[in-house]
């Protein structure tokens, strides 16, 4: 169905915040998963044993929590907070604390509390908003010695939530390697004293988490940014060279087209409803035009929205993502295994955690060379898979 | 160290009593449970849910709503978010809007009582205040409390009466979360079945708010654990259905488990004892070759555990020893004789 346009419904854009079946986590979570991916650094979840199970079994990091209870609140959580601090204080290089909802309105004085300790606080309470919005603040509060003439160059967006984030660090690194530059810092999965020798160079492999000061020489999520991006290196350090990363993008590209060729031959285009983040749903979206001149009949972002895109809209209740499936009737869904679950003659890729009922071991990436033809494969196999489904 | 003691044995780390509470209320299917808090809490809540039902093999969608406090709500109120929300649930035509309460609504002084009560709908509150309100085995027992009031208020049922189709029983507080409910579920249908009785509703996992209403025609209430005896009383009280305390743990738990259903309905449980006996004597001899085998169990957590193993080891053979080979001891522990067979078989491969 290709002709069927999507109709926002009234509670988009009118500031509605109801939410059913929310499929994005709160601002906290997004924090205590910068903060965790930094070795030595002790994360404390200022909260209940509720707000503090759901990272836990999410990131599968040792994580501390003071584990609030009642009388805590009623009469002061302070020391409760400082017991803990003051046990994990030996162990670890930093304390990060990090406050749920309800500390962050007791009013209690908690930066006073916390003097005396190597500690460092993140207000990021549930209410402030996404888990973009709690990662960056998390990691634009880390103690980072920025150095410049270093030959190296740090890698920003890699989230231990994201299931494609330990391979986009490989290939992040492997693509570095490739132009002879060796990586700096890696935001937010390295070790704490790393940041005290961080360059002032960074790439990123998804933009939505960026929250590091000093020079962004671009990303590595699609193939006009990578090319883009490694110019940008080659500019910017001496002595790199690119030859070997554009020469490995132009085959990628040239596979690619070649396959992509060989199923617009037999098949129409795909209509593809996007549901992701908001850079890896614009990757996705550039991609599949590329390559597929695909229609995209939906693209949504789990993300608040950085600026006005035309084509793209913040969406995060299952219910309205169900809406719009039914309303737009795509070939293709890409999204986490929330929308593999949605009823319809649709094939799925998944493109956003979570992505559960299946096995993930290996190291996927989505972000650089590696990261596309994974891509490209994955929707094409899912595409043809689902035809041949429908055929008999 | 703090000068504050806690109140008598709190533990900090029994998890939320949202996650208890929509264990419960998200398994009556065509209810909608509305979350007055941040969409966070939702969230969590709702990709736990729907995780361990995608591991259970059920592919339903929980509904789950949010009434997305923000900032700005939770410094003016967030009263008029969750009006908004009841309005919004009501959109969707569910047959019953369930309302749980979070910390930090309770916190900022909310009157979710005061909005439900005013809306007009098919609203069942349950003040589950997250932390506040206790742990996750709070929101799951107080939430069965909530929904039998709520039946005993709605008085709605006008179906068949009490005793018309035989013999039945509900099934209270099920561990909707629990990898193996539908095993164990299978298990109380088959030794139900030695007796001749047949199960009325599972009070709650996977039922409409029709069956909701027929929680009072049951002759007798079996609860999943000897933990829930509060909510059987409330059910005694409510509705003059008496109660089990457990599902049947144990060889010879489980034979005692006939017994006392039968004589709590009523009826002779000799035959079916007879014939479980004669199960029980088959499923051990497929075990005999563990006989003399030294093994290692860490303690069980569950109280009564410790004897429940020692009946088992001792039925088999199995010499504990504390270099001998370590035995999983499953939590909770195995329902019934079939519960014991799948923990022999994890046995049988641990020391092999």
């Amino acid at each position: 169905m290709r002709d069927q346009a999507y109709a926002p419904s009234v509670a988009e854009g009118n500031h509605v915040t109801t939410c059913i079946n929310p499929v994005w986590p709160c601002a906290l979570t997004g924090a205590v998963s910068a903060l965790s991916g930094f070795d030595g650094v002790a994360v404390v979840i200022h909260g209940s044993s509720g707000c503090y199970y759901y990272p836990a079994t999410l990131l599968h990091r040792e994580l501390h929590s003071t584990f609030l209870v009642e009388q805590d609140v009623v009469f002061g959580a302070g020391d409760r907070l400082l017991n803990v601090v003051s046990d994990l204080s030996d162990r670890y290089e930093k304390i990060a604390v990090v406050t749920s909802c309800v500390p962050a309105v007791m009013g209690e004085d908690i930066r006073t509390l916390l003097e005396g300790f190597d500690a460092m606080l993140v207000d990021s309470p549930g209410f402030l908003g996404g888990f973009e919005a709690g990662f960056r603040e998390a990691a634009g509060l880390l103690p980072i010695r920025m150095m410049s003439g270093l030959a190296q160059v740090n890698i920003e967006g890699i989230n231990l939530a994201d299931p494609f984030g330990r391979g986009n660090q490989r290939e992040a690194c492997r693509l570095l390697s490739s132009m002879g530059i060796k990586p700096g810092v890696i935001f937010c999965h390295d070790s704490y004293n790393h940041l005290m020798e961080a360059p002032d160079l960074s790439i990123s492999v998804n933009p939505d988490l960026n929250a590091v000061n000093g020079t962004s020489l671009g990303s590595i999520l699609g193939i006009k940014e990578m090319k883009s991006t490694i110019q940008n290196l080659a500019c910017a350090l001496e002595g790199s060279d690119p030859v070997p990363a554009e020469d490995e993008i132009a085959s990628v590209d040239e596979t690619i087209v070649r396959v992509s060729d060989k199923y617009l031959k037999r098949h129409d285009p795909p209509s593809v409803a996007i549901f992701s983040t908001f850079s890896y749903a614009m990757f996705a979206r550039e991609t599949l035009k590329r390559y597929l001149d695909a229609e995209i009949v939906f693209c949504g972002s789990r993300s608040v929205l950085p600026e006005s895109v035309p084509g793209i809209e913040h969406v995060t209740s299952l219910s309205r993502i169900s809406e719009i499936i039914n309303n737009t009737c795509p070939d293709l869904v890409l999204g986490s295994s929330f929308e593999q679950s949605l009823t319809g003659n649709f094939a799925f890729s998944g493109l956003s955690p979570p992505l559960r009922g299946s096995i993930r071991l290996s190291s996927r990436p989505i972000a650089g060379t590696e990261g596309l033809l994974g891509f490209m494969e994955d929707v094409l196999n899912a595409s043809m898979d689902q035809k041949k489904r429908l055929k008999f | 160290m703090s000068s504050k003691t806690l109140p008598l044995p709190i533990s900090r780390t029994g998890g939320c009593t949202l996650t208890g509470a929509l264990a419960v209320t998200t398994s009556v299917t065509d209810s909608i449970t509305l979350i007055h808090g941040p969409d966070g809490c939702a969230h969590h809540n709702f990709s736990l849910l729907h995780a361990t039902l995608l591991d259970n093999g059920n592919l339903r969608i929980p509904n789950v709503m949010s009434s997305g406090l923000t900032e700005d709500d939770i410094i003016f109120g967030g009263e008029p978010s969750l009006a908004q929300a009841i309005a919004m649930a009501c959109d969707k035509q569910p047959r019953v809007i369930f309302i749980l309460s979070t910390c930090i609504t309770d916190t900022i002084g909310d009157d979710v009582q005061g909005i439900c009560r005013n809306s007009g709908v098919n609203i069942c509150y349950i003040p589950t205040s997250g932390f506040f309100g206790g742990q996750f085995d709070d929101g799951f027992s107080n939430s069965l409390i909530a929904i039998a009031k709520f039946v005993k208020e709605k008085n709605a049922w006008q179906g068949e009466i009490k005793g018309e189709r035989g013999l039945r029983v509900n099934l209270i507080g099920e561990k909707n979360l629990e990898y193996e409910v539908e095993q164990n579920f299978l298990e109380i249908c088959r030794l139900l079945a030695l007796l001749g009785i047949s199960i009325n509703i599972r009070y709650i996992h996977e039922i409409t708010t029709d069956d909701l209403y027929t929680l009072p025609l049951a002759d007798l209430n079996i609860l999943r654990e000897p933990s829930l005896a509060n909510v059987g009383k409330i059910l005694l009280e409510l509705f003059g259905v008496p109660y089990l305390d457990s599902f049947p743990i144990g060889l010879d738990g489980t034979l005692r488990f006939l017994r006392d259903t039968g004589r709590a309905l009523g009826i002779s449980s000799e035959q079916a004892i007879s014939r479980e006996e004669e199960c029980q004597r088959s499923m051990l001899a497929e075990f005999s070759n563990l006989a003399g085998r030294k093994v290692y169990r860490t303690n069980p957590v569950d109280p009564n555990g410790s004897s429940v193993m020692a009946e088992i080891m001792g039925r088999i053979g199995l010499c504990e020893d504390e270099d001998g080979d370590g035995i999983p001891v499953p939590v909770p522990l195995p329902v019934g004789t079939c519960g014991i067979r799948r923990m022999l078989h994890r046995w049988r491969r641990a020391t092999t």
